[in-house]
């Protein structure tokens, strides 16, 4: 069984070390000048200087910061929202038209009013990741919330627990494994937003690197940026999903097709 | 019922067998799951295969559609080796909720098999309208399978297999997933249909009663690896009928001799 | 009836709270709680999306953002659900090329912008190339899913009709994996809109994206709002008009639950 997974990992690997490999020999034979491609062996010694400077330590550190900073706030919005509006149906339907006016407004769109706002740095990074974070949180836990066991809800009835000890005692730990999945969702928008923003504008972290690499013709510093983001999506999603199984077992997962 | 009474005058061996299995012997994955097995279905008959789980009655079932190629041995159908699937072979699967496409209506389901045999569009409806009648559906067109009962689903499975207008028709425990009643009136119904097609049957099952209820003949699989355990004939009068067949002595005795066959397969 | 009058009436009380939020915006702007040159009232705002589109400039905006939007994610889409459908339907590809998509899928997409830029420069063919390569990764993603979740029996049944393969792929294997396929044409659509802003705003094509940052380099933050509002408006008209395409395509769904 082992051995099977072992083997299919090894076949799984075979196609990108192929293009690497052809990359690499076809760069080699035509003496490869370009401004946007360079082979893989220069885009590792790229990424090898970008740690030696720590400048790419620097950039990964503000984007980071960025992006959790971000993901905390609208965590914390989205979750009062989402619990909120699914405890209470009346507030629910009276914020409809609200939260549907609002949340198909694209989060990039509000980098320029950010932008005057707050000026460049890392403030309104943070804050456009926040309203990007708001929404999948705000819907999947408000969804986690109604779907409770309806028994669960009446058991704090009679139970006469105060408000607030019911959804602290109750509510959340029931839909818990869901909020989890709606906050490793985030973290992944927040991450995109904050590299996006970045590339777009804000002169800090790891999409002005990459943008800068591409203005100074470096095509190999610029891909091994490119490569280290990737990475660190990777890296992210694997650490939250391993969360996920960790704190809630194979059951939670199913609640990712909702 | 000429035609069900002419069938059950055929002499073993005289016709050529309308499906013949030869020393047919089938692994799967190390495993052996078909030891052997020679069989003839006669042109009409109507076959029916019983066994415990696991003696390779399903496996069998998916040779004779063409579904599996045998490791060893042959399967010839109309004295031609099988190769693939063919559209005079129907196939009825026990799990009617996943054979048909849950995005077409009952009329659409129909109509793949007429698509797919090449009739011309404007022939389809009154054709389909027609199976769906024949199958006890009528006016049930426009609904998706979702909308429908389990029986209602697995007669729109035999109206599509209708379609095909096979020579031979496949049932894997067609109504093992049905309750008693609908299952009787099913079971009355594809007699009836058989014998107005003419069609050739292979039924497998694990009702013993099912299975003499409606065979010319039954038999029985042992397992591990799947071989014939036992053959009966059976001599009951056509039309059956569930009252009185049931009772006859002679289905008696079938019953009694099947039932101590599958008690020892099991010990 | 009685059912229906009751749904209205929630729907009117919930227009009636969005409106008092615009009031509330209404009252801090001409309060000058917050300075006007970040706070346009909705009064400023209204006025600017009415000139803008009375004098064509905001149209045309809108339109650029609209055609930069659908050609990248009609571009996506069937290149998408085309190669999906290749590796989704082959064992083979699924084993050796579906795992190398799969650790893709986390890459923040955006990242791919300077490659592009130093491809293609700071072109109409980059935001374009930017927008379907972001597009495409939901879709194909989805496809591969679906095809690869169709039923095995359907399989049989289309072998025991001897129907073609492509007719199996019509008629059989894209079908089933239909409600995969539109969910991710729906999740690819919002990534469309956002790149095509983002792609506006580095390289300055005609679009909202470019016409919201003059706005708020020359802080006119009436003409910026109105840029947002729209915006908003083409997110919502367009993931609108993609739920009613699944509702219609996937009516059989609906009998299904």
């Amino acid at each position: 069984m082992t051995t099977d997974r072992a083997k299919e990992k090894a076949k799984a690997l075979l196609l990108p070390l192929a293009v690497l490999l052809a990359f690499e020999a076809w760069a080699r034979a035509t003496h490869l000048q370009s401004d946007s491609l360079a082979p893989p062996s220069e885009i590792i010694m790229a990424l090898a200087g970008a740690f030696a400077d720590f400048s790419i330590l620097t950039a990964t550190r503000d984007t980071l910061f960025s992006a959790f900073a971000g993901l905390a706030i609208g965590t914390v919005i989205g979750l009062a929202l989402g619990i909120a509006f699914g405890i209470s149906d009346t507030l629910n339907r009276l914020m409809e038209v609200t939260v549907e006016a609002v949340r198909p407004i694209p989060s990039i769109a509000l980098l320029p009013i950010a932008l005057i706002a707050l000026g460049f740095g890392y403030r309104m990074e943070i804050v456009i990741v926040a309203f990007a974070c708001v929404w999948p949180i705000l819907i999947l836990s408000r969804a986690a919330v109604r779907s409770i066991e309806p028994r669960l809800m009446e058991v704090s009835r009679a139970l006469r627990l105060p408000a607030a000890q019911r959804v602290w005692k109750i509510i959340i730990p029931a839909a818990l494994p869901r909020i989890f999945v709606a906050f490793r969702l985030s973290a992944g928008i927040a991450l995109i937003v904050a590299v996006t923003v970045e590339i777009a504008i804000n002169p800090l972290g790891l999409g002005a690197g990459i943008m800068l690499a591409q203005q100074a013709l470096r095509p190999d510093l610029m891909l091994a940026y490119l490569v280290w983001i990737g990475a660190i999506g990777y890296a992210l999603n694997i650490l939250l999903v391993v969360a996920q199984h960790r704190l809630f077992g194979r059951a939670a997962l199913s609640g990712d097709s909702a | 019922m000429a035609n069900a009474a002419k069938r059950f005058e055929v002499i073993p061996g005289q016709p050529r067998p309308q499906i013949a299995f030869t020393d047919v012997t089938l692994q799967l994955g190390g495993k052996t799951i078909i030891e052997n097995l020679s069989l003839g279905v006669r042109p009409g008959e109507f076959l029916c295969v019983v066994g415990a789980s696991g003696c390779g009655k399903t496996t069998a079932l998916r040779l004779a559609a063409g579904l599996y190629q045998p490791t060893s041995g042959r399967v010839d159908f109309d004295g031609q080796l099988m190769l693939h699937p063919r559209r005079e072979i129907a196939i009825v699967f026990q799990d009617y909720g996943k054979a048909l496409l849950p995005w077409r209506t009952a009329a659409g389901n129909v109509s793949l098999a007429l698509e797919a045999g090449g009739m011309p569009a404007a022939e389809r409806p009154a054709r389909i309208e027609e199976l769906l009648r024949t199958v006890g559906l009528p006016g049930h067109a426009g609904k998706y399978p979702a909308e429908m009962s389990g029986g209602m689903q697995q007669r729109l499975q035999i109206a599509r297999c209708l379609a095909q207008e096979p020579k031979t028709l496949l049932m894997d425990e067609p109504f093992g997933a049905l309750d008693a009643m609908t299952r009787q009136g099913l079971q009355d119904e594809v007699l009836a249909l058989v014998a107005a097609s003419g069609a050739t049957v292979i039924f497998v099952t694990h009702d013993l009663d099912e299975a003499i209820y409606l065979g010319d003949r039954v038999i029985g699989l042992l397992p591990h690896p799947g071989r014939i355990g036992i053959e009966l004939a059976v001599n009951l009068p056509r039309p059956r009928d569930q009252l009185s067949t049931r009772e006859h002595p002679e289905f008696l005795r079938l019953r009694r001799q099947l039932f101590d066959f599958i008690k020892a397969a099991e010990q | 009836m009685n059912r229906n009058a009751t749904v209205w009436l929630w729907r009117a009380a919930s227009f009636a709270v969005a409106a008092s939020f615009i009031a509330l915006w209404q009252l801090i702007a001409n309060l000058k709680l917050v300075s006007p040159v970040f706070l346009p009232g909705p009064d400023r705002a209204w006025t600017s999306l009415v000139r803008g589109f009375s004098n064509g400039d905001l149209g045309n905006k809108l339109a650029g953002t609209l055609e930069h939007m659908a050609y990248g994610w009609l571009a996506a889409s069937i290149a998408g659900i085309a190669i999906g459908a290749i590796i989704g339907s082959s064992r083979i590809m699924r084993t050796y090329v579906a795992p190398s998509l799969e650790f893709l899928r986390p890459l923040p997409v955006s990242a791919i912008i300077p490659v592009a830029i130093a491809m293609l420069g700071l072109t109409q063919a980059m935001a374009l190339f930017v927008i379907a390569f972001g597009a495409i990764w939901p879709i194909m993603l989805a496809t591969i899913h679906g095809f690869a979740a169709v039923e095995p029996r359907l399989y049989e049944v289309a072998r025991s009709l001897q129907m073609s393969r492509l007719a199996v792929i019509f008629k059989v294997a894209l079908p089933s994996a239909s409600p995969d396929i539109l969910a991710g044409m729906r999740l690819s659509l919002t990534v469309a809109l956002i790149l095509s802003v983002v792609c506006e705003i580095l390289a300055g094509l005609d679009g909202l994206g470019h016409w919201v940052l003059l706005s708020a380099r020359a802080f006119r933050s009436a003409d910026l709002f109105a840029g947002v509002i729209l915006l908003g408006l083409t997110g919502y008209v367009t993931s609108v008009a993609m739920s009613m395409a699944e509702h219609r395509l996937l009516a059989w769904q609906a009998a299904q639950r």
